[in-house]
This record gives structure tokens, sequence and C-alpha cells, in this order.
């Protein structure tokens, strides 16, 4: 049984805390925010107690994992202090820190203390996903020459608007689109190459957006090109799709519209649409989330190597942050 | 008043689409088919019920109003200046030119002559973005900052992916039809062009696949997917899709969705057939009512041009590896 620890309690940190309470082999043992009434609601709903602060839940809660769910600037904190704690293993969400310099502090501290960290990208648990590198793999769009992602919808509230300060949240290019930048490298290896436009990237620092929008266009190693459209501008609803296109074929999930349905119109219909961060549904047997968490907790318990490791984290965010420069310098950017 | 229409080439398999819109228009009148390629000529004319003529020049010397020029793009520039010379209003194909030079040259011979030209970019008349724009110019969205358009299709072969008749591949051939919408949309000239730009779908000389990012000159970007990735098996041949992101909003066109969905033993597989409103017939219809007419072209050479300039400099973004400026075409 593994005692989980969890820092923050926002809405991703609730997805983990109801995943490891499902669990038969976890439980979670404590939870800790700055927002006292907001960790104890949290704690009180997982059976967990809620502490004043981290460094008392790491001493008192006596974890075996700590799951980093904070805004992203402080997931460094957060790690490198539960590194120093001799844990079992650290799990941190997606996007694994707010600069390369940052998750490659985490590694780096996590690698020097012997224990394991797993970065929570999910999306390699989303069986649509999972099956898209089963079947590029198995070849069955022959050689890829390619591949469009999408992803987003209406612009996401959550405490301090920390979403809308891309010096905290990156915007959607670091914060959402994270997701795809990892799956793509996962499926289709390194980046060279990045060039993007977005909105955030263009602001003055200390800027705060209600809305986001970018464009990223990818060259792989491997010469494969890529395009990943990133939207909290849309009301219309949270989607999420993906094209590859092969010499022998094409595999697309979700990409069009609905036959017969030339014109759609999303339209902001006032100041409160949009309350909250909007979550896609399409329901199988097994959460994703559980999944990813499961995944890392049966890691831990036979000794196996994590599927995302920590330099997976550390590329995703390099891929993304060189999109950022694109679109703030207008020039491509090409990585190490 | 009846429009007298010939068609200089059908080499291009959309001028077949026109001939058939030239038919079945009542202010039109098929007068006859040129073609340097004699059997071509005649195998059309017989199947659109015209004449074929022997020639361009006696095609040229007969009695119409004006010409469709459907020939291989780099034929565009002499098929126009000769019909320019001959007093006929033209439709050229798209792109409108492979060179900025030649187009300026088209515009110039067309100007000197009093006669108009009209760049066939049919998706101006799509319903659906008929509606698109309307939404954006009433202002439902607010104010636009981005677009992200595509333009994919299955390769054509033939003359498409010879180079010294096409003048380019899929950039060429899929970046000019989203171009020109996303300029009529915005009321705004491209700036600026990054392309990446492959050739690995057929690992020929030509290009067949390409991701555009474009600047407007009102702040605007845009990206567009111009490439000939369709495999064989694909529904239908291709699509034209754009997403406009407003402020306060979004508005999206699938311009080619309007399909019964057709599981065919015949065939042995999934096809489309379309039922949307005839985009072709309705260009043909605009064209001539304007030669009658002699109101305003709906789209011009300069359209075609300004366009077709996005795609060189597409092609010399891939090449340097970094964003350049589309020659100044007006």
């Amino acid at each position: 049984m593994f005692r989980v620890a969890i820092a923050g309690a926002g809405g991703m940190a609730h997805m983990h805390a109801s995943c490891y309470t499902a669990n038969p082999n976890a439980c979670v043992v404590g939870v800790y925010d700055k927002r006292p009434e907001a960790a104890a609601e949290m704690a009180a709903a997982n059976g967990a107690t809620a502490y004043a602060s981290f460094a008392e839940m790491l001493d008192a809660a006596r974890p075996d994992v700590v799951d980093v769910c904070v805004p992203t600037p402080w997931h460094v904190d957060y790690v490198v202090a539960a590194a120093e704690a001799g844990l079992k293993g650290i799990v941190v969400e997606k996007p694994m820190g707010r600069s390369v310099a940052d998750c490659e502090r985490m590694a780096a501290a996590c690698a020097a203390s012997g224990t394991p960290l797993f970065v929570a990208h999910v999306l390699r648990f989303f069986p649509e996903f999972a099956e898209a590198k089963r079947q590029v793999d198995a070849g069955a769009v022959g050689n890829v020459v390619t591949v469009r992602t999408r992803r987003g919808g209406s612009f996401p509230r959550a405490w301090e608007n920390w979403y809308g300060k891309p010096d905290w949240s990156g915007g959607v290019i670091l914060d959402l689109v994270i997701h795809d930048l990892d799956w793509l490298r996962w499926t289709f290896g390194d980046v060279e190459r990045v060039f993007a436009k977005g909105i955030s990237p263009k602001l003055p620092p200390d800027s705060e957006v209600t809305s986001d929008y970018a464009l990223i266009t990818l060259k792989f190693k491997s010469g494969l090109i890529g395009h990943v459209e990133a939207t909290w501008a849309d009301p219309g609803g949270f989607k999420v799709g993906f094209e590859i296109a092969g010499d022998a074929g094409l595999l697309e999930s979700n990409f069009n519209q609905p036959a017969g349905v030339p014109f759609m119109a999303a339209l902001q219909r006032g100041a409160e649409a949009g309350a909250a961060v909007a979550v896609p549904e399409s329901p199988t047997a097994v959460n994703p989330y559980y999944a990813e968490l499961d995944h890392f907790l049966t890691c831990l318990a036979t000794g196996a190597t994590p599927s995302i490791t920590p330099r997976d984290g550390c590329e995703a965010v390099r891929i993304a942050l060189a999109a950022f420069e694109s679109a703030q310098t207008g020039e491509p950017v090409v990585l190490p | 008043m009846t429009v007298k229409i010939g068609i200089l080439s059908v080499a291009h398999m959309h001028a077949y689409s026109y001939a058939s819109a030239v038919n079945a228009l009542p202010e039109t009148e098929l007068v006859g088919i040129a073609d340097h390629d004699q059997a071509r000529a005649e195998s059309a004319a017989k199947a659109f019920a015209t004449r074929a003529f022997g020639s361009y020049e006696e095609l040229l010397a007969a009695d119409i109003d004006a010409v469709i020029v459907g020939s291989e793009n780099v034929r565009h520039r002499p098929l126009t200046e000769m019909a320019a010379a001959a007093g006929k209003h033209i439709l050229c194909e798209k792109p409108l030119a492979t060179s900025v030079a030649d187009g300026r040259a088209m515009l110039a011979a067309c100007k000197s002559a009093g006669v108009r030209l009209m760049t066939a970019f049919p998706c101006r008349f799509s319903p659906a973005m008929v509606r698109l724009k309307s939404a954006v110019d009433n202002g439902d969205i607010g104010k636009v900052v981005a677009l992200r358009g595509t333009n994919r299709g299955r390769c054509p072969f033939d003359w498409f992916t010879q180079l010294d008749q096409s003048g380019g591949g899929a950039v060429i051939d899929h970046t000019v039809h989203v171009t020109d919408l996303m300029r009529w949309l915005l009321k705004a000239e491209v700036t600026e062009v990054y392309a990446e730009i492959s050739n690995r779908m057929f690992q020929k000389e030509f290009d067949d696949t390409g991701f555009l990012t474009l600047v407007f000159d009102n702040g605007v970007f845009a990206t567009l997917d111009s490439s000939w990735s369709r495999p064989k098996s694909f529904p239908t041949w291709g699509d034209v899709t754009l997403s406009v992101v407003g402020e306060n909003g979004v508005v999206t066109l699938d311009m080619f969705s309007q399909n019964l969905v057709l599981y065919s033993d015949k065939t042995g597989g999934v096809s489309w057939a379309p039922w949307g409103s005839n985009i072709d017939e309705l260009m043909v219809a605009a064209f001539a009512k304007a030669v009658a007419s002699g109101a305003a072209l709906p789209i011009t050479g300069e359209d075609g041009l300004a366009a077709a300039a996005v795609s060189f400099a597409a092609y010399a973004s891939a090449k340097a590896g970094k964003p350049v400026a589309p020659e100044v075409v007006l």
C-alpha cells in the first residue's frame, strides 16, 4: 500500500487524489495547499489529513510517494524538496517545469537521491492516442509524411487566473499542447526545428490574458513535418483531434466537423462563459489518469522503469519553450 | 445577352467542370475547345457536344466574347496574352502564373488590350464560405486574431508533377485557394511566409507536402496545410477547411463536408457522394454576368497573382530556412 501525499488541491490534484483513493494499492494520507480550506476539503473527500505546510506534511504524513500538482513555476521547489526526503517515488504534473533549467534541476535532484520521478503526461494513457502510436508503429499508414494535432476549447479559469499569466503557465503553448508535444515526440521521435505564432508570447511580461491561441510547425529529425493547434479561444467546447498522413494511408481521430455541417460558429455569450477547465470525456473502462498513476505505482512495486522518464518531461518542455521563443522572435528555433 | 465562351486547353481537370457549367448555364454558350493536344480537344469537344478547333488562333478568331484558360500552369501566360491580343475576356485557372514576372506580363497584356482577367477561385462562391465571411464581417467573433486553413488532396500526377509544366508541386497547386480566401476575408495582404516543405510522400523531385505560416499586414497570423497527403483510399478528392479565431469566438468552415457516405461493394470501399452546391457553376455564372454587364469582376488577375506570390515565397522560405516576404505584386 503506497501512502501518497499531494501538493496542491486544484483540479488536477482532485483527479489524481480520486485515482489513488480508487486504487487498491494506494491511499491518500496528506494534502497541502496554500489555501487551507481547499486542502481540508480535498483531504476530507479522500480520508486524508490536511497540512499547514509541505515540510510538515513530508514529516508527519510519512508518505511513500509525493504527487506535485501545484502551478507549474513551483514544481521545481516541491520536487527538489521531496527528492531530498528519501521517498519511494515522486509524481509531477505536466508540464514538468516552467524552464528547461528547472526540469534539469528536478531530474538531477531525483537522480542524486535515487528517487524515481514520473512526469504525468497522461495523454500516452488515453486509449485513442495509445492506439494511434500502435498503428503507426505497425506501419498502418506506411511512412508518415505529415501529422497534425489540435487541442483546446474555452479559456480555463483557476486560482489567481494562473493559466492566464504566461509567465506562470506558459499559455497554451506550454500548458496545453505539452500533451501533444510529448505524444508527438514519443510517437515520431525528436524534433529538429520549431516555428510558431501565438498570442501570449508577443505580450509584455506580467501580462494577463483571458484568451490564447497558437499555431506551431515542427520539423522532426526524421524529416516528418508536424502542425500543432492550441486554443483557449474557442467557446464551442473542448476539442481534441489528430490526423496522421502516410504514404499508404491516413489515420484520423475526431478531426473534422460533422458530416453535412460545412459551417459552425462558436461565440462567446458573456463574461460568465467558460467557468472552469473543460476536461473532455469519452467513457472507457479505465480512466487514463488512473492508468498513468497505477502504471507508476506498479513500476515502483516491481522495480520496472516507468514509461515516461524525467528526460521525456524535460524534452517536451524544451520543444514547447522553443515554440514560445519562436513566436516571440519571429524566427525558427533549432533544437540542440 | 448570351456570353459566348471558348476553352483554351483542357489540360487541367477543372476545365471539364467549367465546360459542364458553361453548357448548364442558360446565359452562356460553349463555342468550342482548342488544345495543343488535338486528340484531347476532340475528345473533350465530343463530351461537351461542342466543336474542336484546330488551333488556339482559330478559336480566338471565332465569334466568342471570352475564354477560359485551362492549360498546364506554364501555358497560362502565353494563352492569356494571345486571348488578350484577340480582345477576349479571360477566366484563367489557378495558379495564375508560375512566376511574378509572368503574372505581371499577363496583367499588363490584359490592361493594354482593354480586356478583363479573372482568376478561377471557385471557393469564394461556396455558400458556406459566404456565410462564414458574413459572420466575420458582421463582427460575430470580434476582431480576427488568427486563421488555420487546409487544402489537401490526392496527388494528381500527370503534368502536375512535371515541374517544367507546373512550376511546382503540392505547394503551388494548393496554396492559392485558401490564401485567396484569407486575403478576401481579411482584406489584407501577406507580408511574411514561413514554410516547411517536403517530398516525403513520393520521394520524387516534386514537393508533395507543405506547412505554411503566413503573417498579414493587419497582424493576423495563419497556417495553411498545402499538401497532396490524401491516400488513394481517401473517400473524396481532398478538402478545403478554414478556422477563423476571433476575440469573441471561432467560426469554422469544412467546405466539402456536404456528402452522403457510400459503402459500395462495387468499388470495395467507402466514398462520399457530394450534395453541396456546384461552386464551379456559381463562379462561371459570376464571370459571365460581369462580362455581359461590364460590371467589375468579383475576382481579379491581381488577386490570382497575389495568392501565387505567396506560394513562390513559400518555396523561397523553405530553401532559406527562415521567413521571407512575398514579392509585392500590385
